[in-house]
């Protein structure tokens, strides 16, 4: 064991772990750059160096890209990477509070303490973790992905109802294009661009980071609060967080082993159950969902768990965990190194000099995370407004390109954006769309596949309850979902007179109105998929129809609420509209001007649109060009970066 | 990129030989419709070396998912045609997806100028399964009718299509349960949620020692499995697999086509990369641009098509 760990040690992988987890973590910290592009990249490089090498440096970029999503939750409340989501829900509201640099350096160590446990599972434990992951079968998958689900309970702020119309939303967007499973063209209404159905990564950037932007340039007030003085890490404060959340981080970090261990879960899904049990057991000030650091702690600590829970079924089944999983194991392939059952047992140097390499770089990330981490921060809460949103637009449009190389995903992330917007602004958050996105898919999957299975054995209702460890799960999701009711179940019992009630304010006949058209639209979309799905193969068909028969009754309650109790939820924050209208404009007009003058240069015109939207104060001529010669700048140096370093084939269209 | 192009031209226009199309005119890109991991990523990766080697050219390669393959190959045509960007091209996809409905492509849109392996279709138990032979599990199957399951990657795809097939020859009735890919499949094939699994013989080479093939759909004995009989041998006339090609865009010359064709033969012919592709499981064939290809698309047509229309995918 000890060679395998100075073979680990030898300063050629010292550097490469390094030099992945410093390129990991920028590259995860832009939207859109996922830890599976991130390794993708760097595939080709590999075949040049020996097999242990190559796998050091591809773990030490996945760890540093899992961990470099968690700026961009924190400090622009988009995610970097699908595995950051529950990162944004308490991450915002810190930097919101100006604790932007205190939230970094928790996500920092949480990350460091995951992804310790994960690698420590992989080396210890991974046989029989590999095991016991066999036994998740497609109905266990379905519950899991309920399970996630049942976080809209806590997620759809002030509305339940509401959240559970969005969930459906979420849902019915995933089920858009080629279905594989089921052999069908759903919901592309002829379009040839929705065949590929609905990027996730696009969509995700699209519904959270728009509406930001867009609330950016309302206002003229400052993103992010200015501290005084420099505060420096905060690292005494984040090591007492992490003192105080010691059971939520551990349980964390074992949820995320866990769940990476299942191959077809993957990292978002880590972090949304860590989420949800974090909140469910959480006490203390502030509440979860606003600014607490246990939900950092819970998402950061899962999803870095994941990369060695994700390694297990890799390296000990030859089926890849998570999706970067599958990129390395393909580069494995060609390597010749064969995974699979014999890797472990003929006790092949490769695996463990590999597993300490990843212990190695997951330790590098405390420095290297917490230098970047700084330097993000500081970027983001200096930079003056009109400079911050023309350079965090052109990243949303880049990032969302090169997840498929395609056009079009950077149109349909910006119609998202305005769909996520105009959804925010009539009460029916973001959150549980996006988890309806993410798990739909997953869960018609696993539904249509436990049914199958059920059916072909005379045993349907048998296979979707009749399996311990799916009762297990379904136990945890029905606290999960009712544990955000227990106050008002409470005082219902014990027969107190609700006191929310009364301070409830009514409003008023437009402001119903408002409502019952969002509601109404919804209704609409809902039952467009329920005419859609009538000429779809059953299989095909059976999940939207019941989301879309799910979406029409939730609706015909909201607006029975909304009538009756003369209680709305929406979201009426002041600002400047045309402003705000802008954002989506530009960036439309910007995407649809990139064959004609290249990828740069349309970006550079969008960028300097959103420039002069984002800026409230007069500025000199002098202070415009320098500002403009700046974000132009930046744009040429990202545009150049992904062409020539990442290898992205974007547009060049006429001019550049 | 574009600099090598104008020098190749230049040069081409300096010394005369400008009618002749030189290929490659530069690095070659190679677009593969499907994320990075799967068989036609690795299958592309391992032709990477061999192509720098013959040409001092890089193949470039890239992905564009979506839609089990329909997005890439639905942009093909609108892609440099001058032997700069070639893309992979699967058998069955390309012939059944376009039947299912508007997927953006026809059959006769994608120049196929070869077919260069094919992953052979397998039926593969866990190692502790009662089945020892195919016989066991026909047994089974009409003892039981629909009871013995089948995890297979997707549905109209090559393992759907061959449960079909067997189903039909065997005269029995089984349930093919699709998954999202042969990853995911395998996964419920090891984890004991279903009995069998419809794969390729690369999961028999990935997985030795958890899983045993029963039988194989290639014309004779595959080399790294010499103790699992074939289909025919068996007496079921199925040779059936996943085909993976290379194809170029419709705008390419007949000149084009054929040098790429050439290529990827040459390719093919090299003793170290047939070894390699052999060892991982892979079966080499070799259909060339021309009279075989079409020959060979017509057949594999003919075939899917009726299979697709009685696995219930197509109307």
């Amino acid at each position: 064991m000890l060679d395998y760990l100075i073979a680990a040690m030898s300063p050629l992988n010292i550097l490469l772990a390094l030099l992945g987890v410093a390129a990991g973590t920028i590259i995860g910290s832009i939207p859109g750059l996922t830890a599976t592009m991130a390794v993708a990249v760097l595939v080709p490089v590999t075949f040049a160096m020996s097999p242990d090498s190559a796998l050091i440096l591809l773990g030490a970029i996945y760890t540093g890209a899992i961990y470099g999503g968690a700026y961009a939750a924190i400090l622009l409340n988009t995610p970097g990477t699908p595995s950051a989501i529950g990162t944004t829900f308490d991450g915002y509201p810190m930097a919101k509070k100006g604790d932007g640099d205190l939230a970094v350096s928790v996500a920092c160590l949480s990350s460091l303490v995951g992804g310790m446990v994960g690698a420590l599972a992989l080396l210890l434990l991974a046989p029989p973790l590999a095991e016991a992951a066999l036994a998740f079968g497609p109905v266990e998958y379905f519950w899991l992905a309920v399970f996630g689900l049942s976080l809209i309970a806590a997620l759809s702020t002030g509305d339940f109802l509401k959240g559970l119309i969005g969930a459906g939303l979420g849902i019915l967007i995933a089920m858009i294009g080629i279905s594989e499973t089921s052999a069908e063209v759903r919901f592309t209404f002829g379009s040839n661009t929705l065949l590929g159905g609905i990027e996730t990564v696009s969509a995700l950037i699209g519904l959270y980071c728009v509406p930001v932007l867009m609330e950016l340039v309302a206002r003229p007030e400052r993103h992010l609060e200015q501290p005084e003085q420099s505060r420096g890490f905060r690292l005494p404060e984040a090591v007492a967080i992490m003192l105080r959340e010691k059971v939520n981080l551990l349980r964390s970090s074992v949820i995320g082993t866990l769940v990476g261990a299942l191959p077809g879960a993957g990292g978002s899904i880590a972090g949304l159950v860590a989420y949800s049990e974090a909140r469910r057991t959480g006490r203390g000030e502030p509440a979860y969902g606003q600014g607490n650091p246990g939900g950092i702690v819970a998402t950061e600590s899962a999803n870095n768990a994941t990369v060695g829970g994700g390694f297990i079924p890799t390296l000990v089944l030859g089926i890849p965990g998570t999706p970067p999983d599958a990129v390395i194991l393909g580069a494995l392939l060609v390597q010749g190194v064969r995974t699979g059952p014999t890797l472990f047992s003929e006790g092949s140097s490769i695996v463990y000099t590999f597993i300490f390499g990843l212990f190695l770089a997951t330790l590098l990330m405390l420095p290297v995370g917490l230098l970047i981490g700084r330097f993000a921060y500081r970027a983001i809460v200096q930079a003056p407004k009109a400079g911050l949103v023309p350079v965090v637009a052109f990243m949303t449009v880049i990032g969302s390109f090169a997840i498929r190389n395609s056009l079009a995903d950077v149109g349909v992330m910006v119609v998202l954006g305005m769909i996520g917007w105009l959804a925010t602004r009539r009460g029916f958050s973001v959150s549980p769309i996006v988890l309806g996105l993410i798990l739909g898919r997953i869960a018609e999957e696993a539904f249509v596949q436990s049914w199958t299975i059920g059916d072909a054995m005379g045993n349907v209702a048998g296979q979707f309850f009749g399996r311990p460890l799916s009762m297990v799960i379904i136990a945890l999701t029905l606290l999960s979902f009712i544990y955000p009711f227990m106050p008002r179940i409470r005082q219902i019992v014990t027969r107190q007179t609700p006191l929310e009630i009364a301070e409830r304010v009514t409003a008023s006949p437009a402001a119903i109105a408002r409502d019952l058209v969002g509601i109404g639209v919804m209704a609409a979309v809902a039952a467009t998929a329920l005419v859609q799905s009538a000429s779809l193969n059953p299989e095909a068909a059976v999940f939207p129809r019941t989301i879309a028969i799910a979406m029409l009754v939730f609706c015909a309650l909201a607006a029975l609420n909304a009538v009756v109790t003369r209680h709305v939820v929406e979201d009426r924050s002041d600002g400047s509209t045309p402003r705000r209208l802008a954002v989506p404009v530009a960036m439309a007009v910007g995407v649809m001007l990139v064959p004609v003058l290249g990828f740069a240069c349309a970006g550079i015109v969008m960028g300097l649109a959103l420039m002069v939207c984002a800026e409230h104060e007069r500025r000199s001529a002098g202070s415009w060009a320098l500002l403009a010669g700046g974000v132009a700048a930046i744009i040429l140096a990202f545009t150049l970066g992904f062409r020539e370093i990442l290898s992205v084939p974007l547009p060049g269209g006429r001019l550049f | 990129m574009r600099k090598s192009i104008i020098l190749a031209a230049a040069l081409a226009a300096f010394t005369g030989t400008a009618q002749a199309q030189e290929f490659p005119p530069g690095p070659v890109d190679y677009v593969i419709p499907f994320g990075p991991g799967g068989e036609s990523d690795v299958t592309a990766r391992m032709q990477q070396p061999y192509f720098k080697a013959l040409y001092d050219e890089e193949l470039v390669v890239s992905y564009k998912p979506g839609g089990g393959g329909a997005v890439g190959w639905s942009q093909l045509n609108s892609m440099a045609a001058d032997g700069s960007v070639i893309m992979g091209v699967n058998l069955p996809h390309i012939i059944v997806q376009p039947e299912q409905g508007n997927v953006g492509f026809t059959t006769d849109d994608i120049a196929s100028v070869y077919w260069f392996h094919y992953t052979p279709d397998a039926i593969v138990v866990r190692e502790d399964s009662p089945f020892q032979t195919l016989d066991d599990l026909i047994a089974a199957a009409r003892e039981t009718p629909r009871q013995v399951t089948f995890a297979g990657s997707g549905k109209g795809s090559a393992n759907h299509l061959v449960q079909v097939k067997f189903d039909q020859l065997a005269g029995v009735e089984t349930t093919y349960v699709a998954f999202k890919g042969t990853g995911a499949a395998v996964t419920a094939m090891l984890g004991g949620q279903v009995a069998a699994e419809w794969g390729y013989t690369t999961v028999g080479v990935g997985q030795e020692g958890k899983a045993r093939l029963l039988a194989v759909a290639t014309e004779e004995r595959h080399p790294a499995f010499p103790d699992v009989p074939t289909f025919r041998e068996l007496g079921y006339d199925i040779v059936s697999g996943a085909y993976r090609g290379i194809a170029v865009p419709s705008g390419a010359s007949e000149e084009t086509r054929q040098q790429v064709s050439d290529a990827i033969a040459a390719i093919n012919r090299d003793e170290e990369f047939r070894q390699k592709m052999i060892d991982g499981g892979y079966a080499l064939v070799d259909v060339p641009y021309g009279p075989e290809m079409d020959a060979f698309m017509a057949e594999r047509s003919e075939e899917y098509i009726a299979a697709a229309k009685s696995a219930g995918v197509l109307n």
